[in-house]
């Protein structure tokens, strides 16, 4: 006989079963054979009828515990004991019906062992319910065919039963015949049964009270329940019925079957995440805006600084800006057009308030600084109208995203122009939806009348995390601007880039090269502001160097180039508070609706001033005095950070033009 | 040109198996055939709860019923010793058809659920019903086939 690789072919197990089958068939042949026709004669054409039907079921009982998959569970697939096989415990508990039942880890088939599951040595496998391993049958016994095992064991003891009965009378009844044929052979059947009764009927019996009791051989030899509850039975009742009237149980080893393959097309459909955007949102907003705050006041030496310390907290806020835009990236299908706009985008726009931006400039500006923005604004808008030049293109470029991007309400502010109350109160009004409802005109549109593209450039991955907030407020320009020269050194590499930018954010920042140019030329002549405020003096040299010239007679002593900005930021902030000079006193009519509540805060000043600021900057473009130079300062204005900011600004201004050309 | 049809049909998203989900049996009750229908952590993101424990008790129902000892079974163990159980070699048991039906129903629950969200069930009497294995695909991006020929299809279809 072949010895195949995987499994020796023993002989030797097959020994009993040959021996229990050949003893049972062959007996009983015998007892047909010599001892029924004189029991049919004697006694009744029955009794083989009747021999012949137990036989016949102890036969069928045989062969189905024989044959019969026990419940053999397959092996488990690598993937299912990935985490089980190194650091798994031994045993694992489990309870049941409120008894604690332990299952082993089984290092063959690799996986928990069910309760009453057991691996047989003999058949290697893990066999559910074990019973026993019956050698007689050559198969364990187990839930599948325990009851045709048991059944067999009743069939086997009632034939044998009557075989040997049978026999009996026979014999008794050819006592003066004993040695021929027919009583030899009915006397040995006699004894091979009579031989086998003993361990026959003392299995069945053994079987019947576990039946009885709803345990397994491998339970009560081991023991498992001797002292405790068994919380597998269902009663004796219950338990004599699980075993012989249960269904017959599945055989989970079986051929593959050919099942029809289920394609698998991605993308996936995924659970509504929605929630989650808004759980981010909230916690951005609190945490930031109190990092932010504490940074308002600081020394004009410390502006310096803070100006870089307001760098720390970004990273942060660019995490969640990140979080949020993966998040929002993978969840919403919307046009992700606005990603790839310059950062002033919506994203941000949606995860930070403007409040926060502008609290995050060194202006500290707060709320009494909006009406100072709605004023320079307004101012704008004004100039606006009066000065198409250029101003127009703007404008309009403001106005569309604003529809995106602010509500009408927001349009038709105050006065009819844009009111910074509304933009500094955005998330009322914004929503994602609308952010996303116009990719295509990114609010760089709107913002470019306010920031000079360079500053997104220069700003870098800060503009991209503050971006939507500071374009909208002048302030931020001047914070930006004061950023901007400590960053100068070290500029990132912004990630605004012009091929990026839609053609009205190009043809603004053409305009607004222009404007620059031509504010440098005419500034460089004009005087310093005429400013009491030591606050200039105090600043670098380079502090309000606004050059004099047109703006007045500014004392100040020259200075570096100003961009045109800066003084136009002075000079409005200035006049907002004390016109004092004719160029100024246009600009302040200008300005007249704008009321002059512009407190003696400072922060207001310096809010208005850095507003102004940015009003100025878009003043030439729309005004052709670009008067406001002149302004002298106001006396209140005495902050320090804003005047170190505006000649930051100044000093930086000479880099505006370089900056785009790069 | 037929080649550049056919890498561009490749030129698909093709998913990957990412990890697999166990669903265990619950033993609370005995050895019934029952499976925990506690949601997995790694579904949560993948689908909806209510789907997936509306699949789990309808498995459940399915075993429930398969299992049952009643009438039926009892008629069935009967007939099957009174003909030797030479009845088994030509009817199904009652088990068996309910196996079908639950084998039919993971299926229609794959292809209208689960696959398009890119799990999949295992029919339990695959895993020796210990375990409901749910596997878990993620989508590996486009590919595009490895034929050379493909590289300029693959482009435009991207």
């Amino acid at each position: 006989m072949p010895n195949s690789v995987g499994k020796r072919f023993k002989p030797t197990k097959y020994i009993p079963v040959s021996t229990a089958a050949t003893l049972l068939v062959g007996s009983t042949t015998l007892f047909f054979v010599f001892t029924c026709p004189w029991l049919t004669k004697a006694i009744s054409p029955a009794v083989p009828l009747y021999n012949g039907i137990v036989f016949l079921f102890v036969l069928a009982n045989f062969s189905m515990a024989t044959f019969m998959d026990p419940g053999v569970f397959p092996r488990a697939d690598e993937d299912e004991d990935k985490d089980d096989d190194f650091r798994a415990p031994l045993y694992k508990n489990v309870e049941i019906k409120g008894i604690q039942v332990r299952m082993k880890w089984c290092a063959t088939c690799h996986f928990y062992r069910p309760p009453r599951c057991s691996h047989c040595s003999v058949c290697d496998n893990c066999v559910e319910e074990f019973d026993h391993h019956c050698p007689w049958v050559n198969n364990c016994i187990g839930r599948r065919n325990y009851r045709y095992f048991f059944l067999f064991l009743l069939s086997l003891s009632v034939h044998m039963m009557g075989v040997f009965s049978f026999g009996l009378l026979f014999i008794l009844h050819h006592l003066e015949r004993l040695s021929a044929l027919h009583t030899t052979v009915t006397l040995v059947v006699m004894c091979v049964t009579g031989l086998f009764f003993i361990p026959v009927m003392g299995l069945t019996g053994f079987h019947m009270v576990l039946v009885a009791r709803g345990r397994t051989t491998n339970e009560q030899v081991t023991g498992k329940f001797r002292g405790g509850v068994n919380p597998f039975t269902r009663g004796c009742c219950g338990n004599v019925k699980h075993v012989l009237c249960s269904p017959l149980a599945p055989r989970y080893i079986s051929d593959p079957k050919k099942k029809l393959p289920i394609t698998l097309k991605p993308p996936f459909l995924r659970p509504d995440l929605s929630n989650r955007h808004v759980s981010v949102k909230v916690s951005d907003n609190g945490i930031h805006s109190s990092i932010l705050r504490s940074k308002s006041k600081t020394s004009l030496d410390g502006v310096d600084d803070k100006s870089i310390d307001t760098q720390p907290p970004l990273p942060p806020k660019a995490d969640r800006y990140n979080q949020l835009k993966s998040q929002l990236t993978s969840s919403e299908g919307k046009g992700h057009d606005y990603r790839s706009e310059p950062n002033l985008d919506m994203p941000d726009y949606r995860s930070t308030p403007l409040h926060r931006t502008y609290q995050s400039s060194p202006f500290q500006l707060d709320s009494f600084s909006t009406t100072s923005r709605s004023f320079s604004l307004k101012q704008g808008v004004n100039g606006a109208d009066q000065m198409p030049l250029g101003g127009s293109k703007p404008e309009t470029v403001t106005s569309t995203p604003h529809k995106g991007v602010f509500s009408p309400g927001t349009l038709s502010g105050r006065n009819g122009s844009l009111s910074y109350d509304s933009l500094l109160t955005p998330s009322v009004t914004l929503s994602v939806g609308e952010c996303a409802a116009h990719p295509g005109v990114p609010s760089m549109g709107f913002h470019s009348p306010y920031l000079p593209t360079k500053m997104c450039h220069v700003r870098g991955p800060e503009l991209q995390r503050h971006i939507g907030p500071p374009s909208y407020s002048p302030v931020h320009v001047g914070a930006m601007y004061g950023r901007q020269s400590p960053l100068s050194r070290d500029r990132d590499p912004s990630p605004v880039r012009y091929d990026n930018l839609s053609k009205t954010i190009m043809a603004s920042i053409q305009e607004r090269k222009e404007l620059e140019e031509r504010e440098k030329l005419m500034h460089r002549h004009a005087q310093a502001y005429a400013n009491d405020s030591g606050v200039f003096d105090t600043c670098s040299g380079a502090a309000y160097g606004l050059p004099p010239g047109p703006r007045g007679p500014g004392s100040r002593e020259p200075t570096p180039p100003v961009c045109g900005s800066r003084d136009n930021l002075m000079g409005v902030g200035v006049v907002g508070y004390a016109p004092r000079t004719p160029v100024l006193r246009s600009s302040a009519s200008s300005l007249s609706r704008a009321p002059r509540t512009s407190t003696t805060s400072l922060h207001t000043d310096a809010g208005g001033v850095s507003r102004t600021a940015e009003r100025q900057y878009r003043s030439p473009v729309r005004q052709t005095h670009h008067s406001p130079t002149a302004v002298p300062r106001s006396p209140t204005y005495t902050h320090q950070k804003v005047a170190f900011i505006s000649a930051l600004e100044r000093a930086d201004s000479p880099h505006l033009g370089t900056r785009y050309d790069t | 040109m037929a080649t550049e049809f056919h890498n561009l049909q490749e030129l698909r998203h093709s998913a990957s198996l990412a990890t697999k989900v166990f669903i265990q049996r619950d033993y609370r009750d005995s050895t019934i055939c029952k499976f925990q229908t506690k949601f997995p952590a790694e579904l949560d993101s993948r689908i909806e709860r209510s789907l997936f424990e509306e699949t789990l008790k309808t498995l459940n129902c399915y075993y429930a019923e398969a299992e049952k000892i009643g009438g039926q079974s009892y008629l069935e163990g009967c007939l099957a010793c009174a003909t030797a159980y030479i009845i088994f070699l030509c009817m199904e048991t009652r088990y068996e058809k309910i196996l079908k039906k639950i084998s039919m129903y993971i299926q229609e629950q794959n292809e209208k659920i689960y696959a398009p969200r890119g799990l999949l069930l295992t029919d339990p009497i695959e895993r020796g019903m210990r375990v409901i294995e749910i596997s878990i695909f993620e989508d590996s991006g486009s590919t595009s086939s490895s034929s050379s020929g493909s590289s300029p299809s693959s482009s435009t279809a991207q």
